[in-house]
């Protein structure tokens, strides 16, 4: 139990170092946007991070962009926008829907209604020859009593 | 009859994943499509590192294919390219202009002068060769942001009009300029010297 709390405590003092930076807000709203904003932007040098927790120069930057931006009373759409006409849509955890990415949303989907269509075709034929396969048993038994 | 189709899809599917895993063997992930790649340059107004009292505009890449290096005394692969920029530099008469920043200086508390980061270059250039016609100091990084810089070293191959025709991350080396860069920089050169005079022929020819 002690360790537990020990290790929570551990995590929990590494969450909030990462989006440590010496920001100053207007409104708790804006201090909110920019958390969020960082959150979901990706960090283009450290590739699986976001640029909250990213501790790559470029992530510096890219934090103190966003925190310029809104301070300019820029909107959410608006960094995110800016960000993107530097660093492509890569730079953005939510992928816009082109022809390319529809794949993602429609492939499982897709998926899951052919598999759909298997399976209801197996059974019905699967049920068919049993009960041919079940008449045809019952007849040579019925033969045999006969004979 | 029925029975065959049905044995075909897992295999189809199955050699679908091979090739879409195969082709990932080779990806670069590090290799994000530019945003600037034929755009202009952005605007900017930035010291030379040596001389701060001269400004650059974007203006200082017109008339001339122009390779732009991104670079700082703490990168380490900066470091290693160096001499063979140097040798480009010296044998085939490439401009290579340096886009300067410091990791160190923190433009919000300016922890370091710039005294000491113009006595760092002396000393890295003066150890390693220097290729760079002139170095822009990019005091706050903002125009590195503005041209989608993730790093250092990274190069962009401007042409004549300013107009930025290649991104490429990570280092030149000879390979690299055999096969992808110097290419390019060869067939902007020629369109340049086509479109323009005679006497920028003579002055723009490699030596080679």
């Amino acid at each position: 139990m002690k360790y537990l709390l020990m290790i929570s405590v551990l995590f929990i003092s590494l969450v909030v170092h990462g989006a440590e930076d010496n920001f100053a807000f207007d409104t708790p709203a804006q201090r909110a946007q920019f958390l969020e904003l960082t959150a979901e932007l990706r960090c283009p040098m450290c590739q699986n991070q976001n640029i909250a927790d990213s501790d790559a120069m470029i992530a510096h930057d890219m934090r103190r962009k966003v925190y310029t931006l809104l301070k300019q009373g820029k909107s959410e759409q608006d960094v995110i926008d800016y960000m993107k006409a530097r660093y492509g849509n890569f730079v953005h955890y939510q992928p816009p829907v082109t022809a390319a990415t529809m794949w993602l949303w429609a492939a499982p989907v897709l998926f899951v209604l052919f598999a759909l269509i298997v399976v209801i075709t197996r059974k019905n034929s699967r049920v068919d020859e049993d009960r041919e396969t079940k008449l045809a048993k019952a007849d040579a038994m019925l033969e045999q009593e006969n004979q | 009859m029925k029975k065959i189709p049905l044995v075909v899809v897992p295999l189809a599917l199955f050699l679908l994943l091979i090739v879409f895993l195969f082709q990932g063997l080779f990806s670069d992930p590090r290799e994000l499509d530019s945003q600037v790649k034929g755009k202009p340059l952005p605007a900017f107004s930035l010291p030379d590192l040596m001389s701060p009292s001269t400004i650059y505009t974007p203006d200082v890449f017109k008339g001339q294919v122009t390779i732009l290096n991104v670079w700082g005394v703490w990168c380490v692969t900066c470091a290693v390219e160096m001499p063979f920029l140097t040798t480009l530099k010296n044998e085939q008469n490439v401009r290579i202009v340096g886009l300067y920043f410091d990791q160190d200086l923190d433009p919000d508390f300016g922890t370091k002068t710039l005294a000491r980061v113009q006595e760092e270059v002396t000393d890295m250039l003066s150890r390693y060769g220097n290729p760079y016609a002139f170095n822009i100091f990019d005091v706050y990084r903002d125009t590195s942001l503005d041209l989608g810089v993730t790093g250092a070293p990274e190069h962009f191959v401007i042409d004549a009009d300013g107009v930025i025709r290649m991104h490429h991350i990570g280092d030149i080396n000879e390979r690299v300029w055999r096969n992808k860069i110097g290419p390019l920089y060869n067939a902007l050169l020629t369109q340049m010297n086509a479109t323009s005079g005679d006497d920028a022929t003579i002055d723009a020819e490699p030596n080679k």
